[in-house]
């Protein structure tokens, strides 16, 4: 998508200035350690961005897409691995029932979701296919 | 004319409860959390009641010293956590894909995983009610007042996991948020023809996204410290966890800030007929604005001795040049303008001017001179809820009433409206105001009982009655929705003529958002140039001068 990197490298500059500039007053560890956090989550993002695409650094508008798109409408195992997370956490508080639980889940719904993915994308091929 | 995407191959539907729950269309995904952060908001707003009512008199006895440290706890942290922060990323989520003309948001099972476990921390904090013992350590938790020998007991370590999924599930939603909007814009959709909003979105999901895992780190952190695990040891552990609270507390303010003044901007521009005035210094001061406010926790901590003061003050203080812009931004739309003041428009006109009042107090607080004397006084607590409620909950409802007609294809009323408005008006300065002078005077917060000081009891009591006027507006919006829902009357694709791609389909919205080609995007605001375009060839035909 063009320009996705742009805002993200435009933001991480300011963070980086703003973070020097904390570092030369301050010298405080923690608190630079932390803004180096920041920066390396936005500029790593830009940097993912951009090796997944070259456009990611173009100015202008974004073009019209080739290929077709398959959104999916529901996703039970999405909402399977958000309570197993929940489950995992509530475990930690009442007991390691309930951690096994949500591990056991997770991984049950994490196989789900792989599915439904492949599913999504064999639509997507055949659409394809069937366009060209 | 372009379209939001080539094709797009849809999947099964499941219907009910259950088709709502496992819902991954944006749509959805927003207004189920915005409908449980609004939930979450009656159950801090009910704290908050039974709060003013023991302090309705010097010597209250409402509640014990204890229950009050609970009340405070957990409605600070059900507003911040469960209420104004999702409520900021739901709007997000719902609209961002719609002004971007995009079908769908990027990841949605990620979004909906997201959701879900947002969800599962509201309820494991909330469940400390259960045991008779929760949160009640401040929405902070500092150390070592929330460690396992000051704050012993399963409530605490419940408040501390429900922060960690709490934040983790909205992490988890802002960064679909930012994939949307870097890789989905529909074609022509340039970064610089992103609607304000969308700006304001974009701000906030980057925050969000550099600045939560901070608080995740730290609660981790706090949940093994009081298991015994010495994490934070003596006066440099306690400043080494304030500093990694705040790294993540105060950007959180701005990110439960900028959306509601994206949707006052939207507002503003829709109601008063007007482009927003300034857009490209209204982007630079925004991306300025995020920034610095990354680089200002520390004001937070300017009594605690461990921080360097005179850095925090520079860029606290410097935080007022982009809020400038926005507020001359905001007067330049205003003027010339064809203004029609209806609800929305009213509710982010009181967001700007009440909100001016928090900014200016904040220039005080950012001041360590006057900090030393306010710290931990009534005056902050006045600062933020200037900022917060009367700022951000005012952009909120100017959001409401914008987009409800999107949302549902029913108008809400205007006269319940213009009710719920004038209520919450009064009543936010009704309870807020006084706290200023409260603050001043030495009223120290986080006390159930305060001394029989001249004029804090008449002062306290405005505050409580104030409270109560809060609730009665609350209550007028809650009717009108109710009323607005069962009695429609139909809103149509576009009730008030507005400027961005959400207003070019139908309402509510299909479920992949537009099922036609989108207008021809040629700056932030297309629908407003097509219709100026069609006014320059009337005027044209009539042959009269533009």
């Amino acid at each position: 998508m063009s320009g996705g990197a742009i805002p993200l490298l435009a933001w991480g500059a300011l963070l980086v200035v703003l973070g020097a500039i904390n570092w030369i007053w301050t010298g405080d560890a923690i608190q630079v350690e932390t803004f180096a956090f920041a920066v390396l989550v936005i500029i790593g993002s830009a940097g993912a961005l951009v090796l997944m695409s070259r456009q990611a650094l173009r100015h202008g508008p974004p073009q019209p897409r080739g290929d077709p798109e398959a959104v999916p409408q529901v996703s039970v195992a999405a909402v399977v691995a958000g309570l197993s997370v929940g489950s995992i956490a509530f475990g930690f508080v009442f007991g390691a029932f309930f951690t096994l639980f949500g591990f056991g889940m997770l991984v049950a719904s994490l196989g789900r979701l792989a599915i439904e993915v492949r599913a999504q994308r064999r639509s997507e091929r055949s659409l394809k296919e069937g366009r060209s | 004319m372009s379209t939001a995407t080539s094709s797009v191959v849809r999947a099964r539907r499941i219907p009910g409860w259950l088709g709502i729950a496992t819902s991954t269309d944006h749509k959805r995904i927003g207004l189920n959390l915005g409908i449980l952060s609004l939930l979450f908001f009656l159950v801090g707003g009910v704290l908050a009641l039974l709060m003013r009512a023991q302090l309705a008199s010097p010597n209250g006895h409402v509640v014990s010293d204890n229950t009050y440290a609970e009340l405070f706890t957990m409605h600070g942290s059900t507003m911040i956590y469960l209420f104004v922060t999702p409520m900021a990323i739901a709007m997000a989520m719902y609209l961002v894909p719609l002004q971007i003309g995009a079908v769908s948001i990027a990841g949605p099972r990620i979004a909906l995983t997201g959701f879900w476990i947002w969800l599962c921390g509201g309820l494991v904090m909330q469940s400390g009610w259960l045991t008779g013992d929760p949160g009640r350590d401040g929405w902070f938790s500092y150390i070592p007042l929330s460690d396992s020998t000051n704050t012993p007991g399963v409530g605490q370590d419940m408040w501390v996991v429900g922060v960690i999924l709490a934040a983790a599930g909205l992490f988890v939603m802002a960064a679909c948020v930012v994939g949307t909007i870097l890789r989905h814009r529909a074609p022509g959709m340039s970064l610089m023809r992103m609607p304000v909003f969308t700006w304001t979105a974009l701000v906030s999901v980057l925050m969000t996204v550099g600045s939560f895992p901070v608080l995740i780190l730290v609660m981790v952190l706090l949940y093994i410290e009081r298991q015994g695990g010495h994490i934070f040891i003596g006066f440099n552990g306690a400043i080494d966890y304030q500093d990694l609270f705040w790294f993540f507390g105060h950007p959180v303010v701005y990110v439960m800030f900028f959306p509601y003044l994206g949707a006052a901007a939207e507002a503003i521009a829709v109601s008063a007929h007007k482009r927003w005035f300034g857009y490209t210094f209204f982007v630079a001061s925004m991306m300025l604005f995020s920034a610095l406010s990354m680089s200002v926790w520390g004001h937070h901590m300017f009594t605690t001795g461990g921080v360097t003061n005179e850095y925090f003050a520079f860029t606290s203080t410097a935080l007022v040049v982009p809020a400038g812009i926005e507020y001359f931004d905001m007067v330049a739309t205003l003027i010339g303008g064809a203004i029609v003041l209806r609800t929305s428009m009213l509710f982010a006109l009181g967001f700007f001017v009440q909100f001016l009042i928090g900014g200016l107090s904040g220039i005080f607080t950012g001041s360590p001179a006057l900090d030393y004397h306010v710290n931990d006084s009534y005056f902050v607590i006045a600062h933020f809820h200037y900022t917060l409620f009367a700022g951000s909950v005012f952009g909120f409802f100017a959001g409401v009433y914008h987009w409800f007609p999107k949302v549902t294809g029913a108008r809400l009323r205007e006269s319940l409206g213009k009710l719920h408005f004038v209520l919450l008006a009064i009543g936010t300065n009704m309870t807020f105001f006084p706290m200023f002078i409260l603050g001043q005077e030495g009223m120290t917060r986080r006390i159930s009982r305060y001394p029989t000081h001249p004029g804090w009891a008449t002062l306290n009591r405005i505050e409580t009655a104030g409270s109560v006027v809060i609730a009665l507006a609350i209550a007028s919006f809650l009717a009108n929705m109710w009323v607005s829902l069962r009695r429609r009357e139909s809103a149509g694709e576009d009730p008030w003529l507005g400027h961005t791609l959400e207003w070019a389909t139908s309402s509510p919205p299909p479920a992949h958002n537009f099922d036609r080609p989108l207008p021809p995007i040629t700056s932030y605001a297309p629908l407003l140039d097509l219709r100026e375009a069609a006014e320059d060839r009337a005027r044209a035909g009539r042959g009269t001068p533009s």
